[in-house]
């Protein structure tokens, strides 16, 4: 009885003590994670990625590329701006970064007077160089370093070449266009009236239509209503593709009609792999993304002075719904 | 300082030693829980002083603009002067999660401060215009101030969350370490307690039994307490009462026993004195007169009465002589012939006695008048109330290391009960016996002088006649007789 008792008493106490001591080892020994100290060093060559399509597949591959080679060539990168085309939010994180003396900006082109004045006058007041990625705007208007991107005139041509080749050398092509005329889609359309050119009996209707869902299906309907016979639609700005496929099927069957957009639109993929459009023309967001701030980092340790301001142009093709099918 | 004082003094020191460390331990925690939570509120107080300098920096460049005094001036001065300082406070809160955030946020600073000058700059010179669009300027700067801090708040609010659910996680394992050492801590005060107590009680409750134990009367047990406390000394102190008393029972017993003997023999003297007493008549005058008797009874030709009165006259000599010296047996044997042939003269036929003599065993000593009185008894109770008379057969027989005497009679025996008060020396039996000595006499003395109190034996069946045994050693028990020499 006696032995009983006194195993019982020390189990009990080594039990007891273990969950004690290792109740007291959780307390006394915290694994708080607080964030890591950074060396008190000021940061160098900060750069900033701006872009009004945030969270759109395009951009998504143009800033990964950006931070693998931001990562890479050790810049320290941000990825800023707003959401579907917010064009005011899009300025203000513009003029912050021109504020927070960031040691480089890299933005997506936007042809308005605001861009122009932020990027010419703010930005070089500031000394901040400026690089313009997938969407350029005039080279002479803006003080931007370069441009890294499709060039967008070929692309028109591109289009434009296999609109011939799809439909012949006779129709009438409605060309969708943004009201606000940017750069990028002036230069498509630049490309495709000077192919189309070469071909007579190609008649081409340019259309501005803006930029909500609504007013695009209006004057998709509009047109439809005009022009009857129309054989093919361009959507020049490729965000207008889906809202217009969409109007055409309320009236008809899709198939009849050749549909052309660029890919820097979310939807126009999934377009392109229902057959809704006839072809798009697929740029590399990816090598944009690295190339611009390679470019940037080149610039701002002096290696490539000065840039080319023509532009350093990535790789573009035709991808067409078949292949996709 | 005394020993249980001092383990009382130790039990209170162990429990307040516990709690103080328990206590010190939590206070050093929530000491340093206070600390965190200080720091990151310093964060967010900083982060916001930011923000509310930076827009009343604007509203007195604003004032300023509007009524250029120098006391706005001082204004606009005082909160670049604040906004100075605070961007050297903001730079301390970087970490590697906000580094980048927080070098625009700094910049930002810069640039109002920046803007904010320029204004001044332009204005007194009388351009309105570029200071109106500096002050615009300014004023959006501010607003991108308030925004990123709010930003930046954000951002440590995530940043901080993990460590919010540490802190979170942390108070409930601190419930549990809580629960956890009540348990503990209860158990082992339990324990200690139980083993304090008892290291008190057990010398105590030791104590208490050996008391038990004395007061029941057993003085032989020792008193043993193995503590090393007040309670040992007093087990200690206990004993040497215990061992006192047990000393001085034993003297008292002795006492006792003395006093007894001393009793005994004072009421032997008094009998003997009174004996004296009785037997005052001058016995020569006796004798000369039983002489003068017997020759006359003899020369009168009475030759029977002439022997009856010179037996008469032997007894009565070896009485008054004899009484208390050593005899052999046979002058025992003589004495006890006189006196059978007395007695035949006065029973005649009613007294047959028969006598069967181991005649080697005669030369034994034996204290005077042991037989006859036993012999008178028989002849008293078997022989006197009897019509028809009685039957006494003695014999002298050798057993090995003791002589055996035996008297046997066929009276009517005796009653156990006055067997007992003889054998217990109590019964007066001089009553009717010739020598006024009596069977409890007799008892006595032999029992004295064979030194043990096995010496005699009676045998009686009722009706049928009693049996009394003597025996009588051989050799004296000298060492025993010694022994009862000192007795006394």
């Amino acid at each position: 009885m006696r032995k009983i008792v006194i195993i019982v008493t020390a189990i009990t106490s080594v039990v007891l003590f273990y969950f004690t001591i290792d109740a007291a080892v959780g307390v006394f020994r915290p694994d708080w994670q607080l964030p890591e100290e950074s060396d008190k060093e000021p940061l160098s060559n900060r750069i900033v990625l701006i872009t009004q399509e945030l969270d759109t597949p395009f951009w998504d591959k143009v800033s990964s590329g950006a931070r693998e080679q931001a990562e890479k060539g050790g810049a320290n990168l941000e990825i800023w701006g707003s959401y579907g085309n917010n064009q005011k939010d899009f300025l203000k994180q513009i003029e912050i970064a021109i504020y927070s003396k960031v040691d480089g900006i890299i933005v997506q082109g936007l042809d308005t007077e605001e861009f122009t004045e932020l990027t010419k006058v703010k930005a070089s007041s500031y000394g901040i160089p400026i690089i313009t990625v997938a969407n350029d705007v005039p080279m002479d208007e803006s003080l931007r370093r370069t441009y890294v991107g499709s060039n967008q005139y070929l692309a028109g041509k591109l289009i434009a070449r296999q609109l011939i080749v799809d439909m012949g050398t006779s129709g009438e092509v409605v060309l969708l266009l943004d009201r606000r005329k940017e750069y990028y889609q002036e230069q498509r359309l630049a490309g495709i009236q000077d192919f189309v050119e070469g071909f007579p009996n190609v008649q081409i209707i340019e259309a501005e239509a803006g930029n909500s869902r609504e007013e695009v299906m209006a004057k998709t309907k509009d047109l439809l209503n005009k022009y009857p016979n129309a054989d093919a639609f361009i959507a020049v700005n490729a965000n207008f593709a889906g809202d217009m496929i969409e109007e055409i099927e309320r009236r008809s069957k899709v198939e009849p009609y050749y549909i052309y957009s660029f890919d820097d639109d979310s939807r126009s993929l999934t377009l392109l792999e229902q057959g809704k459009l006839d072809g798009i023309i697929e740029q590399s967001p990816k090598k944009m993304g690295e190339q611009s701030v390679e470019l940037m980092m080149e610039w701002l340790t002096n290696e490539t002075v000065p840039l080319n301001l023509e532009g350093y142009l990535t790789d573009i093709q035709m991808i067409k719904a078949m292949d996709v099918q | 300082m005394s020993s249980i004082q001092k383990k009382i003094w130790v039990l209170a020191v162990v429990v307040l030693l516990i709690m103080a460390t328990i206590w010190i331990s939590l206070i050093y925690y929530n000491q340093k829980m206070q600390d965190q939570y200080n720091e990151i509120l310093e964060r967010y107080l900083v982060m916001n002083e930011v923000t509310s300098t930076s827009q009343q920096m604007v509203t007195a460049l604003n004032n300023y603009l509007i009524d250029p005094t120098s006391d706005n001036y001082g204004v606009i001065d005082s909160n670049r002067e604040q906004i100075q300082q605070m961007k050297a406070d903001v730079i301390d809160l970087k970490h590697a999660e906000n580094e980048f955030a927080l070098t625009n946020y700094v910049n930002l600073m810069d640039s109002l401060i920046e803007a904010a000058d320029r204004s001044l700059l332009s204005h007194p010179e009388g351009e309105t215009e570029n200071a109106r669009n500096a002050l615009t300027e300014a004023t959006h700067i501010s607003n991108y101030i308030s925004e990123m801090t709010l930003t930046l708040i954000d951002t440590e609010l995530k940043t901080y969350d993990r460590f919010y659910r540490g802190i979170i996680d942390q108070s409930e394992e601190i419930k549990q370490l809580g629960i956890w050492l009540l348990l503990l801590i209860t158990f082992l005060l339990l324990l200690f307690t139980y083993w304090f107590s008892l290291r008190i009680t057990q010398p105590v409750e030791k104590l208490t039994e050996a008391a038990g134990e004395i007061s029941k009367g057993r003085f032989d047990l020792k008193v043993e307490v193995d503590s090393k406390d007040e309670i040992a000394f007093l087990a200690k102190t206990f004993d040497h009462m215990r061992i006192n008393i047990n000393n001085l029972i034993t003297e008292i017993q002795q006492k006792a026993q003395l006093e007894k003997e001393l009793q005994q023999s004072k009421l032997l003297l008094r009998e003997s004195q009174l004996r004296s007493l009785q037997s005052q008549i001058n016995p020569h005058f006796l004798f000369n007169t039983l002489n003068t008797l017997s020759k006359k009874a003899y020369m009168e030709g009475s030759e029977e009465t002439s022997d009856l009165l010179v037996s008469v006259a032997g007894l009565l000599r070896y009485n008054l002589k004899h009484l208390d010296k050593l005899m052999t047996l046979n002058d025992e044997m003589k004495v006890l012939h006189q006196y059978m042939d007395i007695q035949k003269a006065r029973y005649t036929d009613r007294l047959t006695f028969h006598t069967s003599v181991d005649e080697s065993c005669l030369d034994i000593q034996i204290p005077g008048l042991t037989l006859q009185p036993i012999v008178e008894n028989a002849v008293i109770h078997a022989v006197e109330p009897n019509e028809d008379g009685g039957v006494i057969w003695f014999r002298i027989i050798d057993g090995e290391d003791r002589v055996i005497v035996e008297v046997e009679d066929d009276g009517p025996g005796m009653p156990e009960e006055k067997i007992k008060q003889i054998m217990a020396e109590q019964l007066d039996t001089t009553k009717g016996h010739a020598t006024g000595i009596g069977l409890s006499n007799v008892v006595k003395r032999l029992r004295l002088f064979n030194g043990f109190d096995d010496v005699i034996q009676i045998e009686s069946c009722f009706g049928r006649g009693t049996k009394v045994i003597i025996h009588i050693l051989k050799e004296r028990g000298v060492v025993q007789l010694d022994e009862t020499t000192n007795r006394r």
